[in-house]
């Protein structure tokens, strides 16, 4: 018996792969990025509220939501950070992995994505950003690759 | 901005791959045990001073006694099949992370001196080939690493 002291560790993998409908409001907003490389947000018939993404009903008043708004794309930083840990699940890598909240131009609610071409401490709250959209997309999230910096 | 809505957009799915990797420690008595199946081809179980059982795999602790268990019993290497299953829906193996290919036998064997019994893949996976009672053997893979699936399955004793 070799030494007595090892003590081994059991390597394993949940897996849980699962798909399901986006369903017609986030379906409509997914299918606008992979075929039109555009960002749509909706509008509050009551509130005004601009919702991005966009739901189905408004988190203030209840009310249903059809009203879709053409956005620009661009938008400003609400807050950011950088995730400087590795895990299989993270969309970037930690050299390049920064997170931002970004307010839309056109919407209320803020946009959480990845910030792209820019090194974290060229970043502020408030600077302009625009989406870089991927060649080939699927109509999901990371169709957008990422925001960057407006540069004149 | 057009109120129809393109055919394929309600049919959109989101799929999410959700892999969680996890470690943990075996601990002392997994070890042990996990140890003996690559180093020796050998089951050995844990005994409880109070009741007198041996659990395998083995524990630490007796559950209906709360005894710590205190000694090694080699059991096996052969037992008896006490039930068993046929399986023909395919799932995720969290040990290789990959699909087990089905259909595959698996059942609950109570090795030879053990109290408990030890659940594992079955070499027969034809349900008419198999019976309650039937004696069983482990077979091992040449490459151990010191897991379950050291044990590549039970199969009948000739």
């Amino acid at each position: 018996m070799k030494a007595e002291q090892e003590i081994l560790v059991s390597h394993q993998v949940l897996q849980v792969p699962f798909n399901y409908s986006a369903g017609p409001v986030a379906g409509k907003f997914l299918a606008a990025l992979r075929d039109e490389k555009k960002i749509l947000g909706i509008k509050c018939p009551k509130c005004g509220i601009v919702y991005v993404p966009p739901r189905g009903n408004c988190g203030k008043c209840l009310s249903s939501l059809k009203d879709w708004v053409e956005l620009s794309g661009r938008g400003k930083i609400q807050s950011f950070t950088r995730i400087n840990y590795q895990e299989p699940t993270h969309p970037a890598h930690p050299e390049q992995f920064i997170l931002a909240v970004i307010k839309l131009e056109g919407a209320d609610t803020g946009l959480t994505h990845l910030v792209g071409e820019v090194l974290e401490d060229e970043l502020e709250v408030g600077t302009l950003l625009e989406p870089v959209f991927r060649d080939y997309r699927k109509g999901e999230i990371l169709d957008i690759r990422y925001f960057r910096p407006v540069r004149k | 901005m057009t109120e129809q809505t393109k055919p394929e957009i309600g049919l959109l799915e989101i799929s999410s791959p959700a892999n969680f990797p996890y470690n943990y420690s075996c601990g002392r008595v997994g070890s042990f045990f996990f140890k003996a199946l690559r180093d020796e081809k050998k089951f050995y179980g844990r005994k409880c001073p109070q009741c007198g059982k041996v659990y395998i795999p083995p524990r630490p602790v007796c559950g209906p006694c709360f005894a710590p268990t205190n000694e090694w019993v080699e059991v096996g290497p052969q037992g008896v099949l006490e039930c068993f299953t046929v399986v023909s829906f395919s799932f995720l193996d969290p040990m290789t992370g990959k699909k087990r290919p089905v259909p595959y036998g698996y059942g609950l064997i109570k090795l030879d001196r053990a109290d408990s019994r030890i659940q594992h893949f079955l070499s027969v996976n034809e349900a008419s080939q198999l019976r309650v009672g039937m004696r069983m053997e482990a077979v091992f893979n040449e490459v151990r690493e010191g897991k379950l699936s050291d044990i590549k399955w039970f199969k009948p004793v000739e």
